[in-house]
């Protein structure tokens, strides 16, 4: 569901495109190009204040933080993006499956997913990097099972509610496979919401992820991530608190973004 | 005495009431009728002070015993407004669930009345409230005093509903459409109500309903609305009897009514059901429903629904199915139809893919998808399963546009959603998408409840041609005596799951046999 | 009362299963646990006494059974990675003992804060009529909830620390030292985490109160000539309040983790440190325990949420 669809765009969506757009596009040209160097240390610029020739100032092994930050921005933003594409898809054929057929295997995933859903996503992905290791793909492959529950809930809880909608019994009436009512019958009136809860997704996971790196269990150093970012600044806070102030802001910056963007994609839909 | 002149009121837009001038005298029911978007209920609650905050007075004032309560230019004055609200002028909704909290007790919610215009003593305002439940019909008005609102019937809420509002003895009742939500039994026992309740306190009573047979059961004078203007008021025989306008003439062919005749397309049957073979044939079928809670613990609990029914239906033939909410009609149907599965007894279809149409326009239609796209997916569906009767994306078009010029919509709704139809459109468009593969026989559950009068009769009417042309067997469930009887052939009448009462329409109008169809009939 | 023993024996099985579950996955993990304490060069026989002291001999099912039973009897195990001295480990009771009260504490004290600021705020926030409060309130709260809590507690750390000089950041005071300096010091975490929580439960709040306004009951009480205030304070509020409950039932097990990294943040001795560093260290009896902690607070909080919606909305309790 697009804006121009309902043609009534309002100022959240501008908002929230423009914050998410700029961090996106710097994120992506991270990988590419930074102004400085991400890594290279230099004791001679060592806590710089934020200057013309470096943005954000430097921290302390003197690395010019405006291109960390755009780095790890870039990182934050892909893991999140990995976590959420996983969680998702397993939340849609699961949700979708259960939802529509119920049965005992809806009761077990159900009782499993009310189970893990009450309990706070960071202690769940913190069981599970303890499970697995730390490490990049661990991390994606924690949270993308600690987010799937809520993914399939929703879902389910959609399919619940059209499965016994009119032109739902009617389709079945009609004769058109179960397949079809799945995926081209309930699927696409299911997005709307299911857009939001993936928006919000994505802000759960970015918090989640800049938390695990900030706490020293998710993305390790020298790679260059919000949250890790953060921590080491912490030590400075009296001497440089720029080194912290960049960072946080950005994870704000995206968060805030993401959220703006969301609300107002649900404004558009009522 | 109640005066209401040239009163327009605004919202963002365009004006929904333009220069309506209506007087109550004491001791008077005046009805307002009018289908949806008319402006009456916007009327009364602009009289009752309890219009939205964005509503405003463009012209016009309203006068309550020559007391100017509101006046065009001027702010609402709340102050006032709230000294007549519930004391002197009070007010009976639609909705009796939703309109009383659900958190708290009906009889505190009642007393509240007292509390915030007397200055009784919380014992004789309790006993004031008992006292009022009693008149009200409300038995057991000790148990009711304690209930919240969901322990309480639909009836029952709307009792308390009216003792709220009677209970200081005001000199303006209004009634939104106080028994629109409600059974037909019940309707006619809160109608018998309301009139008593003017006969005694001598009120002024504004009745607003979209029901001309309600209004001219209970009203002395009557108003007819239309697009925010009055069109036609006059006495109620008057107005039934030679209306004036053409609008109104209209409103009241559109009823369908008992005292109009009817005709029938039925083939003509010899010796009962004769010669040709029954469309489907349903022999002795009881309905279950698993109900309980729904885990892997707890028990569940196997309730029939349905008991015992039995009867068969014939091509071109329609068959009403009526009773009231939870009488188990739509499970039968649903049974009938193969889409519950714990039954016992047999169905038998002669025809290969029955079809349904539901009662609620808005939601049986996908709103994802265009028209046209709904439309052809029948045939889609079709092809998908015996390759035989599979079209060419050329020929499912054309059919498509076929059906939809049948059901009398242009060419360029065939690219539409669903959220750019009117009701009564997307109703065609349902039938449509149901006959389109000319199934032989179909359920109609309250296809036509939903919709205003004169768009009703235009359904109905598309419905009876179809049925014609196609030899169509219908099997249709309503409410409305009045529908059924225009629509129907035969008549079943159902109560707690069985089928208490069978045979042509005409006979069991005439002569009912059971005491129970009496009182549905005789609802009006 | 029937239910309430339903509810009871399904917060038993849970917590059974959790436990299960918290144990079973930490015995299917790679890696030998004794050479990862000792290193690869310990001789065998210093490895099969170490294995023995640990029982790691038993079959997986038996050792869950033996720690069960030693749960019951108030025997947490022992630690990995804490010596008390040369030759004696650490239990892990006494690991967790001290480090208990400062979270319960921190949560205390965020629950306090977030129910005293946000519910007043959500009331007057729906009674504003004014666009100019709504919109800052609205954007305000938008971007209290981007904040995660870790940026929020260097924040505060900053201004309230290092700027302000209201506490000495990293100088935690012990609640044996002091308790008011214990107090004054977790004010600071606390706020951290209740921010974005009050700016959450406000919306919510306001939310449903506006959604109560727009109810049909509200006009019907309008009709009997109820004041505006009768009308919110008699009628809407509590009804607006029943899915708050609900709410703050998830806001609290939340807290629980805002906990875990804002103990981090400022430095000070809970569990949630405790958990953080176990975890790193891989002392899986430490972290066992601690989940299975959590788990029960968790529970219990959705427990006691249960029961309190009950009592306050009657229409279910009839069931």
């Amino acid at each position: 569901m697009t804006a121009q669809a309902t043609g009534k765009w309002n100022k959240y969506v501008t908002a929230g495109l423009i914050m998410t757009g700029t961090a996106v596009l710097l994120g992506l040209l991270a990988f590419f190009w930074t102004p400085c160097s991400t890594t290279a240390m230099s004791l001679s610029e060592k806590f710089k204040a934020p200057s013309l020739s470096h943005l954000f100032g430097t921290d302390n092994f003197g690395r010019d933080i405006f291109s960390r930050v755009m780095k790890g921005m870039g990182t934050t933003i892909t893991i999140s993006v990995l976590v959420v594409l996983l969680s998702a898809t397993v939340g849609i054929l699961l949700g979708a499956l259960t939802g529509y057929f119920g049965g005992v295997v809806d009761e077990i995933v159900m009782r499993v997913t009310d189970a893990v859903n009450g309990f706070p996503s960071i202690l769940l992905a913190l069981v599970a990097v303890s499970v697995l290791g730390s490490g990049r793909q661990n991390l994606i492959l924690s949270l993308g099972i600690v987010f799937s529950p809520s993914y399939i809930r929703i879902v389910r809880s959609e399919y619940l509610r059209l499965r016994d909608a009119d032109y739902i019994k009617r389709a079945r009436l009609m004769g058109v496979g179960k397949c079809r009512i799945l995926f081209v019958h309930i699927l696409p009136n299911i997005l709307p919401v299911f857009w939001v809860s993936v928006m919000i997704g994505l802000n759960n996971a970015i918090l989640a992820e800049s938390g695990m790196s900030y706490l020293g269990i998710g993305v390790q150093p020298p790679n260059a991530s919000l949250g890790n970012m953060l921590s080491d600044a912490q030590g400075y806070l009296q001497t440089a608190p720029w080194c912290a102030l960049a960072p946080g802001l950005a994870i704000v910056w995206i968060v805030l973004g993401f959220s703006l963007f969301s609300e107002g994609i649900r404004r558009l839909g009522e | 005495m109640i005066r209401i002149e040239n009163l327009s009121v605004a919202f963002d837009g365009p004006e929904v009431v333009k220069n309506v001038s209506l007087e109550i005298k004491d001791g008077e029911i005046l009805g307002v009728v009018g289908e949806s978007g008319s402006g009456k209920s916007v009327t009364a609650l602009t009289l009752m002070g309890l219009s939205a905050r964005t509503a405003r007075v463009t012209s016009g004032r309203i006068l309550y015993d020559d007391v100017t309560l509101l006046e065009a230019g001027k702010p609402r004055d709340k102050a006032l407004y709230r000294r007549y609200q519930g004391a002197r002028m009070s007010m009976v909704f639609q909705e009796p669930m939703t309109s009383l909290n659900p958190t708290q007790r009906v009889g505190r919610q009642v007393e509240e009345t007292l509390r915030l215009h007397t200055k009784l003593t919380a014992q004789e305002r309790r006993e004031k409230v008992l006292e009022t439940f009693r008149s009200v019909g409300l038995k057991d008005e000790e148990t009711v005093y304690r209930s919240y609102p969901h322990q309480l019937s639909g009836g029952m809420r709307q009792r308390v509903m009216i003792a709220m509002a009677v209970i200081l003895h005001p000199g303006l009742l209004v009634a939104d459409e106080p028994t629109t939500a409600l059974d037909v039994t019940v309707q006619s026992q809160i109608i018998s109500l309301l009139g008593e309740i003017n006969k005694k306190q001598k009120n002024a009573m504004l009745f607003i309903t979209h029901d001309l047979n309600l209004a001219r059961r209970l009203c002395s004078r009557v108003a007819v609305m239309k697009d925010g203007c009055i069109v036609e008021i006059g006495e109620t025989e008057q107005i039934f009897e030679h209306p004036v306008q053409e609008y109104t003439k209209q409103l009241i062919e559109a009823v369908p009514s008992r005292l109009k005749e009817r005709k029938s397309d039925a083939e003509p049957r010899e010796n009962g059901r004769g010669r040709t073979a029954p469309v489907v044939e349903v022999r002795d079928l009881s309905v279950y429903y698993q109900e309980g809670s729904n885990s892997l613990f707890g028990r569940r609990k196997r309730r029939c629904v349905v008991k015992g029914a039995d009867f068969a239906l014939y091509a071109g033939e329609s068959l009403g199915l009526v009773g009231e909410s939870g009488c188990g009609k739509t499970t039968l149907s649903r049974a009938v139809l193969g889409m519950i599965r714990d039954i016992d007894g047999s169905v038998v279809h002669n025809t290969p893919r029955p079809q349904m149409i539901f009662q609620d326009p808005y939601g049986s239609l996908n709103p994802t998808k265009t028209v046209g796209w709904l439309l052809q997916e029948p045939l889609r569906a079709r092809g998908a399963i015996d390759a035989s009767l599979a079209l060419s994306k050329e020929e499912m078009e054309e059919a498509a546009y076929n059906m939809l010029r049948r059901v009398g919509l242009e060419d360029f709704y065939f690219h539409r959603r669903p959220s750019q139809l009117s009701g009564g459109q997307r109703q065609r468009v349902s039938i449509a998408q149901a006959l389109i593969t000319n199934p032989g026989f179909i359920v109609a559950d309250e296809p036509v409840s939903a919709l205003d009068v004169t768009v009703q009769a235009q359904i109905m009417e598309l419905l009876r041609n179809f049925q014609q042309e196609m030899k169509l067997a219908c099997l249709f469930i309503s409410h409305d005596i009045h529908v059924v009887y225009k629509m129907c052939d035969r008549i079943m009448v159902m109560k707690d799951g069985r089928i208490i009462e069978s045979g042509d329409t005409q006979e069991i109008f005439a002569s009912p046999r059971e005491e129970y169809t009496r009182q549905l009939l005789n609802g009006f | 009362m029937g239910y309430l023993g339903k509810k009871l024996i399904t917060l038993i099985m849970t917590l059974f299963l959790v436990s299960a579950a918290a144990f079973l996955a930490f015995q299917i993990i790679p890696g030998d646990v004794v050479t990862s304490i000792l290193g690869t060069e310990a001789t065998p026989e210093r490895e099969e006494q170490l294995r023995e002291e640990l029982g790691l001999n038993d079959p997986p099912v038996v050792r869950y059974f033996h720690w069960l039973g030693g749960l019951l009897r108030g025997d947490l195990g022992i630690s990995y990675r804490y010596s008390k001295n040369m030759n004696e480990r650490m239990p892990v009771s006494e690991l967790i003992g001290d480090k208990l009260p400062v979270t319960l504490w921190l949560a205390a004290l965020s629950i306090v804060l977030i129910i005293v600021i946000s519910l007043p705020l959500g009331v007057l926030w729906a009674k504003s009529r004014s666009r100019a409060v709504d919109a800052a309130l609205g954007v305000a709260t938008q971007t209290a909830m981007a904040v995660p809590s870790f940026f929020l507690g260097i924040l505060v750390t900053y201004c309230f620390g290092i700027v302000l000089k209201l506490f000495t950041p990293g100088r935690y005071v012990s609640y044996r030292q002091s308790f008011s300096g214990f107090l004054g010091y977790l004010m600071f975490p606390a706020l951290s985490i209740a921010i974005p929580k009050i700016a959450m439960t406000a919306r919510f709040l306001r939310n449903s109160m506006l959604t109560e306004l727009g109810a049909d009951y509200v006009r019907t009480a309008c009709g009997k000539g109820c004041s505006d205030r009768r009308i919110m304070y008699g009628h809407v509020l509590r009804n607006a309040l029943m899915p708050v409950v609900t709410f703050l039932g998830m806001i609290v097990s939340e807290t629980v983790a805002g906990s875990i990294v804002i103990e981090q943040v400022f430095g000070l001795p809970g569990i949630g440190r405790l958990l953080i560093s176990s975890v790193s260290s891989r002392d899986f009896p430490v972290v066992e325990i601690l989940i299975l902690y959590i788990t029960f607070a968790v529970i219990l909080v959705y427990f006691l949420v249960d029961i309190l919606y009950r009592v306050i909305d009657p229409r279910i309790s009839e069931k």
